[in-house]
């Protein structure tokens, strides 16, 4: 049986993983922050792709990510969520 | 590889950036600010120098190079010889070093009342390309009697010769797997003039606008459907070469070629000024293909992905302390040799992150950044594509010799349309 895990939950882990990325203090990112003013570059990104890969299952290159999913960790959960359930 | 370069020719890497503004600079402004920053940074003037006792190379700062200013040469030319900037900035940048310690020097070209243009040449050993630019961010600084602000804590490199042997071992293990790997390659190649001078640079620039950048940005996002520019870019630069180099493909059976990937933290500027905090990662493409644009960039997109489950940018980045350790007269030389003489098919740099993008400097109006990278002989070519204020700037460096100047603009022109395709 698949491990369920709560949107809630992926927003707090996204938030704490991109803290660690970008060596930021705890707390720093929230779900609604604007990602896109905090100079993530490709090489950032692309851990953050692979850490979802490997925490939730899902490997949001083959889904298909757009520009609108990455604006926030919240549109950021909704895209792992909804490859955790197709 | 700036060793190599300095064996190879006797002048080494390095490269060039260009900021040009509305009006004209003055030059006892830069001057001081010149000298305040020096001051302020004696890391400028330092050398190379090797602790024998544990073999570990170190920046070495003597006493008699503080007395030593930048150089900062300037040229007036009245508007109606505007077109012999380029050729002077060229000229700039193809002239060696004069000594051991100075790895920065400017050039100021004042067209008239209207446009000026200063240019840094810099040594690879100690600047890159972001940190160039955030030499610009000092300068206007300094010239706004904020200096204090910058606190010269440049991030130290961890001494060679200090712990975590089994992590830096584990990362030479990852990279000679890599290294297996692109020794498998046949690689394309330029064919290079003979002998081991110096030969010149050359170079086409050509820019997209706002909106074709943030169309192109858009594209190369949903083509991969990742948000991410490089592998939309590098591909494209590819096919380019293959179109308009059409001799090089016949030389080899892959293209490969080396892409910038910065590993800089955001908000590190000050601390990452000095010294190199890039990594360039090896990418490979078949040579007689008809792959499309598209096909192209999501399998570069594909090794970009394998790179980062292998953690190579960072591998690199450990193995380049262990590999200070190597006496530089044995590490250069194998560098050639593990490239079987021909390093790459070119190199290709995609900067996205900007080190300045004011909109003033020294209380001007910013008109445009570029960069001109020095194309190395081999492999003679280098693509560079770097972003100011929301637009590219796309510039093509060539060994004279290597490449024609015809063949260079085709290049660029094919490059430039296939962005806007």
């Amino acid at each position: 049986m698949a491990e369920v895990i709560t949107i809630e939950s992926i927003h707090q882990q996204l938030c704490t993983e991109i803290e660690t990325l970008l060596s930021l203090k705890a707390g720093s990112i929230k779900t609604d922050t604007d990602l896109t003013v905090l100079g993530i570059d490709s090489l950032r990104f692309v851990s953050l792709l692979l850490v979802i890969e490997q925490r939730f299952g899902v490997n949001l290159m083959k889904t298909g990510l757009t520009n609108e999913d990455t604006k926030t960790v919240r549109c950021l959960s909704a895209a792992v969520q909804s490859g955790r359930n197709a | 590889m700036a060793y190599g370069a300095s064996r190879h020719h006797g002048i080494g890497v390095f490269s060039q950036a260009i900021i040009e503004v509305k009006g004209r600079l003055c030059e006892k402004t830069l001057r001081t600010a010149l000298d305040q920053i020096l001051a302020r940074v004696p890391l400028l003037h330092g050398q190379m120098a090797r602790d024998w006792h544990n073999l570990a190379p170190y920046w070495k700062v003597p006493p008699a190079a503080r007395d030593v200013s930048i150089p900062l040469q300037v040229i007036d030319l009245a508007e109606r010889e505007a077109d012999r900037a380029d050729q002077l900035f060229t000229d700039h940048g193809n002239a060696p070093f004069d000594a051991d310690w100075q790895h920065a020097r400017f050039l100021l070209i004042r067209i008239g009342q209207e446009r000026s243009r200063l240019g840094v040449v810099f040594d690879h050993r100690l600047i890159d390309a972001f940190g160039a630019e955030v030499f610009f961010r000092l300068i206007d600084l300094t010239w706004q009697g904020r200096l204090d602000e910058f606190a010269p804590r440049i991030k130290q490199t961890e001494p060679a010769h200090a712990d975590n042997w089994t992590r830096r071992f584990k990362s030479g293990q990852t990279l000679n797997r890599l290294h297996l790997r692109m020794k498998q390659l046949d690689v394309c190649h330029l064919t290079m003039p003979p002998g081991n001078a110096f030969w010149p640079n050359q170079f086409v620039h050509d820019s997209l606008t706002q909106d074709e950048s943030a169309a192109f940005i858009r594209k190369a996002g949903e083509e991969i459907s990742v948000p991410i520019v490089s592998p939309s870019a590098t591909a494209r630069a590819v096919l380019a070469v293959r179109k308009v180099l059409p001799s090089m493909s016949g030389t080899g059976t892959d293209y490969m070629l080396f892409t910038t990937a910065n590993l800089r933290l955001p908000n590190q500027e000050w601390e990452t000024f000095l010294f190199n905090h890039i990594a360039m990662l090896p990418y490979w493409l078949p040579a007689q293909s008809d792959m499309t644009a598209k096909e192209a960039a999501i399998e570069l997109r594909d090794q970009f992905f394998d790179h980062m489950k292998k953690q190579i940018p960072f591998a690199l980045d450990d193995a380049a302390a262990l590999g200070r350790i190597v006496p530089l007269a044995i590490g250069g030389p194998m560098l050639r040799t593990m490239a079987g003489g021909r390093i790459c098919s070119f190199y290709f740099a995609c900067l996205r992150d900007a080190g300045f993008s004011g909109e003033t400097f020294l209380g001007l109006p910013t008109v445009d950044l570029i960069h001109k990278p020095l194309a190395l002989s081999p492999p003679g070519l280098n693509m560079c594509l770097t972003f100011f204020r929301g637009r590219f700037n796309l510039v093509v460096s060539y060994v004279e010799g290597a490449v024609s100047d015809y063949s260079a603009k085709r290049l660029m022109d094919e490059f430039k349309s296939s962005l806007l395709r």
